[in-house]
């Protein structure tokens, strides 16, 4: 049977179906009435300055749409200009929030909302990864980003969100502990599986611990990483069991064992709600320590995003990326590798939440550098690194032709980014990369695979 | 002497002073105020006062990142701003009694009418930036291309020492409005502008402090 297609609302995709969206239910007032919570300081603190310095300081000079991987692999077509879909916000809040745009909304470019204009606004917060390349590059300093998220929250509030995001995201996470919805028996035995795999082909056995508590590192991965990437997961506990560290992983029996947070995405509300859920289990295990996997927006969650948001006495435990501990245990000398055991030209994709919103550059370099002996840089890269296409939860979003989306546009440019390296490899540290690459390759048909920088580094064990 | 030109002279001069230092002021305290939001940083960023104010004053003299990113406005955009910032440098001299201050005026007249009219016509002319154009940014221009106009057609920035007589009138609080009478256009103009700025995204000179301090740099080391 065919699929159904959607209507058209925005362009030829469909992020949300009818189910989420609802057109046929009138929601402008709703709508309005969230965005005016939105717009509180009181309400909305946790974003309040950056979102509306952005509303209210954009010079529309154009910067961001030189700079931005859907204008520019569209063909800088017109609705894919970030000011074009910052400017629907936008134009909402002159016209129902302030004076000049109640007034003289012609002069000032403001606009009434409507029905299809809601519509064609929902859908177009989900054609930018929020990966704030532009941002970065910003004359004003102003944040596309930041106004297409809370966009995506105001949305939340009145009940439209992607149920990828949502129904199978953060709330099945808060339900069944990770998000993939993996009972603890079939996360034990996926653990005793990986330890026979490692067992297989390195020819050895190591146990890897489980919810073992008061260990030093407790290491959370992304749990579609133990289905979807479980070579990264296989190496970081052959790094860690090489390093002869006190670890542990987590089992859903402990509350939460997957470090995702799609509320970074599109939910201060859920956000919340998870990063409480990560503290609580932590604590309850009483580690010292919490490694956050190979993993973009859990790093940035996990690291930068709960320090306002929870206060440091009820966080006991410090957060450190896996990157962080593998270049400092290399550099240590506490972990040998052998760079001759990765013979193929790799080159390194810095995910936007690790790098530009992470501040984790050099990291990665110095592991790959020191088990790869023909690194190759992209070019563009670090801060001003494309975004593949897989943030902002796009990686696990394909319905409604989203897939095509994410390969013709933000997939086309890494593409070619890629294939200009030559190299054979590509490593990220990051799910949401990883995914997106899979398909990249597929795609684009190219003669190169994706790695796990963890998986690179275990390849590289001395023992 | 009317009540026209008295008001403009005389009196409107600390009206509008008064609009842009208290419009601005308090904004700038009502963004001061504003609870700390969650960490949003961008990477790298100055990790220490020398750093970042060498990183502001690049931005700031330069506009580095339309050079780097958006050349065709780099030229149109630096030229206003110089011009902006020698009218400041203008006032200062000017009041400080410096003779060479008329050059200092007149170049920065000629900046902000260059500067304003290309950036006018660019975005009249470039259809990408049309398309995210309200007539509000159109309107600033040419407001900004009268304002210099009128200053520079009218011998405003190189009259120094009438101007400076009068400047000097206002600062001790004894406006003397008859020596202003051939500026009563170009006064009202820029009477005008002051009072306009804090309500219009013109004030991004004081925006910027917290887009770039506050948002998009993280904690100084």
């Amino acid at each position: 049977m065919p699929a159904v297609v959607a209507r058209k609302v925005f362009d030829d995709y469909r992020v949300l179906s009818d189910e989420a969206l609802r057109p046929h239910e009138p929601r402008v007032e709703k709508f309005l009435q969230a965005m005016r919570k939105s717009l509180q300081q009181k309400e909305n603190w946790t974003f309040w300055l950056p979102y509306t310095l952005s509303l209210d300081t954009c010079m529309k000079c154009g910067t961001c749409a030189e700079v931005c991987p859907v204008y520019q692999a569209t063909g800088r077509k017109e609705i894919y200009h970030p000011v074009y879909r910052t400017d629907m916000l936008r134009k909402i809040y002159k016209r129902y929030f302030t004076l000049p745009g109640k007034l003289f909304p012609w002069l000032v470019g403001a606009e009434d909302l409507t029905e299809e204009k809601l519509n064609a606004l929902a859908e177009n917060v989900y054609r930018c990864t929020i990966c704030r390349r532009c941002s970065y590059v910003c004359p004003v300093a102003i944040d596309n980003g930041v106004i297409v998220r809370e966009a995506r929250k105001i949305f939340d509030a009145i009940g439209i969100a992607p149920d990828e995001l949502k129904k199978k995201g953060t709330r099945l996470q808060l339900q069944a502990g990770n998000a993939t919805g993996m009972p603890a028996a079939a996360f034990l035995d996926m653990v005793e599986f990986l330890e026979d795999e490692i067992e297989e082909t390195r020819g050895y056995r190591i146990k890897i611990p489980v919810d073992k508590e008061g260990a030093e590192f407790l290491l959370m991965h992304n749990a579609g990483d133990y289905l979807a990437f479980a070579e990264t997961v296989m190496g970081a506990a052959e790094v860690m069991h090489a390093a002869g560290v006190d670890w542990t992983l987590n089992s859903p029996n402990t509350g939460i064992n997957d470090a995702v947070n799609y509320g970074v995405f599109y939910s201060d509300v859920e956000f919340s709600a998870v990063i409480k859920a990560h503290v609580e289990t932590a604590r309850k295990l009483g580690i010292k320590k919490l490694v956050v996997g190979e993993c973009g927006h859990a790093f940035e969650a996990l690291k930068y995003l709960i320090l306002r948001l929870i206060p440091p006495e009820e966080r006991p435990f410090e957060v450190i990326s896996i990157l962080e501990l593998e270049d400092q245990w290399i550099r240590e000398g506490r972990i040998k590798v052998d760079p001759q055991k990765n013979p193929e030209p790799v080159t390194f994709h810095d995910s936007c939440k690790l790098g530009r919103l992470g501040g984790m550059f050099e990291e990665p370099r110095r592991i790959l550098k020191a088990c790869c002996p023909d690194f190759r840089e992209m070019t563009p890269n670090r801060e001003m690194s494309l975004c593949c296409g897989g943030g902002s939860g796009f990686a696990i979003m394909e319905k409604g032709g989203f897939l095509k989306f994410r390969m013709e546009t933000y997939g086309r440019l890494k593409a070619e980014q890629l294939k200009a390296t030559g190299a054979k490899v590509v490593a990220c540290a990051c799910s949401n990369c990883k995914a997106q690459f899979r398909e990249i390759i597929n795609y684009h048909k190219l003669p190169m695979r994706y790695a796990g920088v963890s998986e690179l580094l275990a390849n590289a064990l001395v023992r | 002497m009317d009540f026209g030109h008295y008001l403009i002279a005389g009196v409107m001069p600390y009206v509008a002073v008064a609009f842009f230092v208290l419009g601005l002021g308090y904004k700038i305290v009502y963004w001061f105020k504003a609870p700390m939001h969650l960490h949003w940083e961008l990477f790298p960023y100055p990790h220490t006062m020398a750093e970042q104010l060498k990183e502001m004053i690049t931005e700031v003299f330069t506009l580095h990142s339309l050079y780097r990113f958006n050349r065709k406005h780099w030229l149109p955009s630096l030229m206003m701003h110089w011009g902006f910032y020698l009218l400041v440098g203008w006032l200062v001299v000017l009041l400080l009694g410096f003779s060479f201050a008329a050059y200092v005026g007149t170049t920065g007249g000629v900046l902000v009418l260059a500067g304003s009219f290309s950036l006018f016509l660019l975005r009249l002319l470039d259809a990408e930036v049309r398309k995210i154009s309200a007539p509000v940014e159109y309107i600033n221009l040419i407001f900004v291309f009268l304002l210099a106009s009128s200053g520079l057609f009218s011998g405003f920035l190189g009259d120094i020492q009438l101007v400076r007589s009068y400047f000097l009138s206002l600062l001790t609080f004894k406006p003397d409005a008859s020596i202003a009478a051939d500026y009563l256009t170009p006064l009202l103009l820029f009477e005008l502008f002051l009072i306009y700025i804090p309500f219009t995204r013109m004030a991004h000179f004081a925006a910027k402090f917290f887009t770039y301090h506050k948002i998009k740099w993280g904690e100084l080391h």
